[in-house]
């Protein structure tokens, strides 16, 4: 088939370029960029704004090299992504291209990448824990099979570590990892924690590292998402670690700002809360077929920035790391209702117990910093939360069942109170209390 | 009106996201639906704003919101103007239904496929559903826009059929007799002054942009129980109030709206999922179709409808969810009903406004919204209210999720301006997992006279705001300091927060408390606000003496807080009010 060519580019700008008239372009439709003596492929590059006057594209490796004489081939087809079951164990860039230096490989067909909503009818409430083995999680916040929930910590914590953890231990058929704006350590550390766990011949890795074109770091989680999708519509249960978010807005901020977009909180588009929804909305439970799980890494300064803000209001809560604990305070798994009321009968009222003694112990902790906190109940409320935030916080050692870590937070109330101070009913004090 | 000779169409010239433009020769009216053709399928669309041409002196250019995605539209696409603005279709068979934020039923879609793709659609109503008819009105009688023709059954509700709002006077020419039809079929026909005749039929379409009228709107004064103690008590909503619910993520606005859902005594919940994550919408009519209506027993999702704008649907769609939500609650105000609408989000609704006019390129307001965001969240809470005429109320609580958890960003503040209510959802109280996480001291509400007398209500607020205080002191200067008075003045203070102000939303008993409830809970409340307790000092320091109080008051919210969790019979609910003054007498209770 012969496909329509354009000769000439009227500018090139960072990541983006432009050509004069109407072609016929459609929206969102890829072109390919060639050397215009060779007809060398140097890049793909997607229509997304049209006017009769202009085309502009975004072009996938970036546009250094390119100029006014680039050839431009219209393929007349929307962004798609190539889908094989013989992906699992390899590693791929952006745009679904091969990185690990290993054979092509061979699609069986091609996807679509536009992520289409899922009609919200066909999705199962999420009803299944995904048990991790972390006291925090299971007992606090259960995760739940299907959840979409992040990470969120600060730039040095060991956030890739947790992730890595919970990937490790998780029970999912397919692991698809999605690293974006990664240091190349960080790659390296996935690849070998997943290959010690033996987790490597059911994961296929998107990377995009830092330095990458920005614009196969945009499109990377559609392509691993699409990819995660297509399992999960075969009946896997899919699990997706996308990491980090963070560099994602950034780059999506990055092009809003070269496409000269109105910015609104902090140079992001106005768009952020939409576009970062369309990806982890991914995550859904599908009525006769299988799941598909997201937890991400959102590394942030401050919760009030604009991407852990945003990203908060559209996944199923967070697990929040500081100084290499996971916090309870600022925790939360918005499915954990739906699994842990079938559990052991003092789950849910222990986790509330629990959580309720912390929040006061807080505040007795900050009254001490100003030497308020003297009296007896106050001292136990310290203690209390000392060994709250070795033995419950602490993400990283070996996994616990969730009927020990139950019996370890009975242990710890009645090593600092008295029954009445719990809050828990005497129904429960009466069956748990003198068994621990 | 349907001549095809008169068929208007214009042809694109720009398409950026959802945004696109158009030029045409004949004319377009503003705020009407257009159609896009794209790769042969449909796309719904609306016309923004009307420019002229600076290329054609002789065309205009229309600049139009999508409302779905745009992938292969290409230039000179043509677009067929529909000369009618934005609408809903009304009618038997609304209640139950789940749509999408354009009321295309997503259940019928889903037969057609799993996902979501452009183009697609269903009829909004089922129209093979057969509804049993009752006429009111006879041939020659007069009748005109909002007039009752007739009912029918929708499950427990009486549902009017009504002539279309836009009517002016018109005469019954024909009328069935009582007998089962569809929403197809005829059922009248008026005749208006000018002598044209108008098929009526079960349902009609209603623009959605300008709100149904009130026959004799009141203030609304009368209390709703919503069985959520801290609202009930401090800050009832009236029927036909409104309320704003910010809280940042995380603070329990979800699971707030839910209770809402299912307890609050209403005839009808209208929710419109506005730009939030599908599976909250799912477990609304997934899960409710298994719970009880408070009032009628039956199914909760017999008195629901819903529509599911979620936030990976097309974003243009979020601002007509919210409108044709409040549509449906209009239309069954005015048949006389008592209708609570929830919108979550409304955050999401003005951020879909400020994605749009940022790609309108408009100079933007505070925060990039749009300049006019205060009047049009206002000119959206003023369709809410009460309708004496008709007997019905539309009460509309809407959340607001505030950037970075600020209540001074621009939509809450207008929110707060805009409603007489206001629920303030508390990080602090979040994160110390108290449920509902509304701070009993940032609140407001305009109704004076709820469940408890206005007395009662200050009382339980300055008991609250003291204890408040006294633990700001306790934390400054420490426990030692604080005179043993205070001390139980603050130990008080906790028991009400503790076991009045928080609810376990998840504890069959404990998750919704009517109102015959509440008063027991509020006699005992309010005797132990008023009454000192002597806790017989006898030889013990200060420092032991607090303890002992703090012991004594631990083992009451223990007792209270089973009592919240298990009493159910008469008896046992009195006990609460006997338990609380033995133990201002300081004797055995704990039977």
């Amino acid at each position: 088939m012969i496909r329509k060519e354009i000769n000439k580019i009227s500018e090139v700008g960072k990541a983006l370029i432009s050509v004069e008239g109407n072609p016929g372009v459609a929206l969102n439709h890829v072109v390919e960029l060639l050397e215009a003596d060779t007809n060398q492929s140097l890049s793909f590059a997607k229509a997304i704004n049209i006017t009769e006057d202009a085309t502009r594209f975004q072009v996938f490796n970036g546009t250094a090299g390119l100029s006014t004489k680039t050839k431009i081939r219209m393929l007349e087809v929307p962004l798609t992504a190539g889908f094989s079951n013989k992906m699992l164990g390899r590693s791929f860039d952006g745009a679904g291209q091969v990185a690990d230096g290993g054979p092509e490989v061979i699609f069986e067909k091609e996807i679509s990448t536009r992520l289409d909503t899922l009609n919200p009818t066909v999705r199962n409430v999420p009803k299944q824990a995904l048990w991790t083995g972390i006291p925090m999680i299971d007992v606090f916040n259960t995760l739940v099979k299907s959840q979409k929930i992040p990470i969120f910590a600060g730039p040095t914590e060991p956030y890739n570590r947790l992730l890595s953890q919970i990937a490790q231990g998780a029970q999912a058929d397919v692991i698809i990892f999605a690293g974006i704006g990664l240091k190349f350590d960080e790659y390296q550390y996935f690849k070998d924690q997943l290959s010690q766990s033996g987790n490597i011949d059911k994961t296929i890795m998107f990377t995009h590292l830092a330095g990458d074109s920005q614009i196969k770091g945009l499109m990377l989680p559609d392509v691993a998402l699409s990819v995660a999708r297509e399992f999960g519509d075969q009946g896997k249960d899919v699990l997706v670690l996308l990491t980090d978010m963070t560099n994602w807005s950034n780059i999506l901020r990055n092009v809003a700002n070269y496409q000269d977009m109105i910015p609104s909180l902090q140079g992001y588009p106005g768009s952020l809360y939409s576009e970062l929804a369309k990806r982890y909305e991914v995550a859904a439970d599908i009525e006769g077929a299988g799941s598909i799980t997201i937890i991400g890494a959102t590394t942030l300064e401050s919760l009030e920035d604009p991407v852990p803000d945003n990203t908060g209001y559209i996944t199923e809560g967070q697990f929040f790391l500081e100084n290499g604990k996971l916090k309870l305070a600022r925790s939360l798994s918005r499915l954990k209702q739906g699994v842990n009321g079938k559990t052991r009968s003092d789950h849910r009222a222990i986790m509330t117990a629990m959580a309720s003694l912390l929040a006061d112990a807080e505040k007795a902790h900050e009254a001490s910093e100003v030497g308020a906190a003297n009296d007896p109940y106050s001292q136990k409320l310290l203690r209390y939360r000392t060994d709250f935030i070795n033995n419950i916080e602490e993400p990283f050692g070996e996994p616990i069942e969730l009927e020990a870590a139950l019996d370890k937070c009975w242990a710890i109330l009645k090593r600092h109170f008295e029954p009445t101070e719990t809050g828990l009913s005497k129904k429960l004090i009466d069956e748990y209390w003198d068994k621990n | 009106m349907n001549d095809i000779s008169k068929k208007r169409t214009g042809n694109l010239i720009s398409i950026q996201d959802s945004l696109v433009k158009a030029r045409f020769f004949d004319d377009v009216i503003m705020g009407e639906t257009a159609e896009i053709s794209v790769d042969g399928k449909f796309l719904q669309a609306e016309v923004l704003q009307i420019l002229p041409d600076p290329k054609n002196a002789d065309a205009g250019i229309v600049e139009m919101q999508v409302f779905e995605d745009l992938t292969g539209a290409k230039i000179g696409d043509e677009v067929v103007f529909k000369g009618t603005p934005l609408s809903v279709l009304l009618g038997p068979g609304l209640l139950t239904s789940v749509w999408d934020g354009l009321q295309n039923p997503l259940y019928k879609l889903s037969e057609q496929d799993a996902y979501l793709t452009p183009g697609m659609n269903a009829p909004a109503l089922d129209e093979e559903a057969i509804w049993d008819f009752t006429p009111i009105v006879k041939v020659g009688d007069a009748v005109a826009g909002g007039d009752v023709i007739g009912t029918v059954p929708e499950g427990k509700v009486d549902h009017k059929i009504l002539v279309p709002f836009s009517f002016g006077p018109c005469k019954v020419e024909s009328i069935i007799e009582k007998s089962s039809v569809n929403i197809t079929q005829q059922v009248a026909i008026v005749v208006d002054e000018q002598g044209n005749k108008h098929e009526l039929k079960l349902a009609f379409r209603q623009p959605v942009k300008s709100p149904i009228p009130f026959k004799e709107r009141a203030i609304p004064t009368k209390p709703i129980s919503t069985g959520v103690r801290v609202i009930d008590l401090l800050a009832p909503v009236g029927y036909g109030g409104t309320v704003g619910n910010p809280g940042p993520f995380g603070a329990g606005k979800t699971v707030l709206q839910h209770s809402l859902c299912k307890y609050a005594v209403a005839d009808i919940i209208v929710m419109a999922a506005c730009g939030e994550r599908a599976g909250e919408a799912v477990e609304v009519f997934k899960e409710f179709a298994e719970l009880e209506d408070p009032t009628t027993g039956e199914s909760l999702m017999k008195r629901m409808c819903i529509f599911g704008n979620t936030s990976s649907m097309p974003v243009a769609a979020r601002e007509a969810s919210v409108f044709i939500a409040l549509t449906v609650g209009e239309y069954y105000r005015y048949q006389g009903k008592k209708v609570v609408m929830l919108a979550d989000s409304t955050s999401r609704w003005a951020q879909a406004l400020r994605e749009r006019s940022g790609r309108q390129g408009d100079i933007p307001g505070p925060e990039a919204f749009p300049m006019d965001i205060p009047d049009q969240i206002k000119g959206m809470y003023q369709r809410a209210g009460e309708d004496l005429g008709t007997g019905g109320s539309l009460t509309f609580i809407g959340t607001v999720s505030p950037a970075g958890g600020n209540f001074q960003e621009p939509v809450t503040q207008a929110t707060m301006d805009a409603t007489g209510g206001f629920w303030g959802l508390s990080q602090d109280r979040a994160d110390a997992k108290k449920y509902p996480a509304i701070d009993p001291l940032v609140y407001t509400t305009s109704v004076y006279d709820g469940f408890i007398s206005w007395k009662d209500r200050q009382k339980m607020l300055t008991t609250l705001n003291e204890a408040n205080d006294i633990d700001q002191t306790i934390s400054t200067i420490g426990l030692k300091k604080v005179p043993v008075s205070n001390y139980i003045q603050y130990q008080k203070g906790l028991t009400i927060d503790f076991c009045v102000m928080q609810q376990d939303a998840f504890e069959k008993t404990d998750a919704c408390t009517r109102p015959e409830r509440l008063e027991i809970i509020n006699q005992a409340t309010q005797n132990l606000i008023d009454n000192t307790i002597d806790f017989q000092a006898g030889d013990l320091d200060d420092e032991q003496l607090k303890e002992l109080i703090k012991h004594k008051f631990d083992e009451l919210r223990q007792w209270w807080r089973d009592w919240n969790y298990s009493a159910k019979t008469e008896e046992e609910l009195a006990k609460l009010p006997k338990a609380v003054d033995k133990f201002i007498l300081q004797e055995e209770y704990a039977v």
